[in-house]
């Protein structure tokens, strides 16, 4: 990936089995924490979205993901790894435009700081979406 | 005093200017923000908070040549 945080279109199967594997070095990391965002294919005004189109600010996405991260691991003192990917351009409804993962030593933080990192994504990440129908 | 400085529109912001970028010239952030709703009167119910060379603004501050302004509509990611 160009950029870390931002990838072009949906978040691939693939792409998310490779991310799962960040953190295989670490043997310390007993837990880890998933969370994977879709488009949801919602009727607004009697129409079904069927896909999203997300921009985002990339220039300023990455000092933002780094602060997350650093604000997350200060929260969490067992967290050890934060992944953050988020979709820019198009992305299907049923396809997955958001990656959070958490790894950690153990269950608790690994999952709280999972939920915290996600409430933070929505609260700081420049990304704007347009749905399409 | 007055510098020429680079805004960028995100969101719903571009959709009301129809513009992504453009140059104003603007001595600080308050009188930016005066200058870009009489260019754009429908931004006026838009919610928008605006980064200063890629660092939110929390409060108003003078501009110099060149900074980067991004006017950002509430964020929507996820």
């Amino acid at each position: 990936m160009k950029n870390r945080y931002l990838v072009g279109g949906p978040i691939t199967p693939l792409l998310i089995s490779e991310l799962f594997t960040l953190g295989n070095d670490d043997a310390g990391a007993g837990a880890v924490s998933v969370f994977i965002g879709r488009v949801r294919d919602d009727e607004v005004n009697g129409h079904r979205v069927t896909a999203i189109e997300y921009s985002a600010y990339s220039d300023m996405a990455g000092n933002e993901v780094d602060e997350i991260v650093k604000t997350v691991k200060a929260a969490f003192s067992d967290v050890r790894k934060v992944i953050i990917v988020h979709s820019t351009g198009v992305v299907k409804a049923g396809e997955t435009s958001l990656f959070i993962m958490v790894t950690a030593g153990h269950r608790d933080h690994a999952t709280r700081a999972c939920r915290h990192t996600l409430e933070m994504v929505k609260e700081r990440l420049p990304v704007w979406k347009k749905e399409i129908y | 005093m007055s510098s020429t400085v680079k805004v960028l529109y995100f969101g719903a912001a571009l959709e009301m200017t129809g513009r992504a970028e453009e140059e104003i010239g603007a001595g600080d952030t308050a009188s930016l923000r005066r200058d870009i709703l009489d260019r754009y009167p429908a931004m006026k119910e838009l919610t928008f908070r605006m980064a200063v060379n890629r660092v939110l603004l929390k409060e108003e501050s003078l501009l110099k040549e060149n900074d980067i302004i991004a006017i950002l509509p509430p964020f929507e990611g996820g």
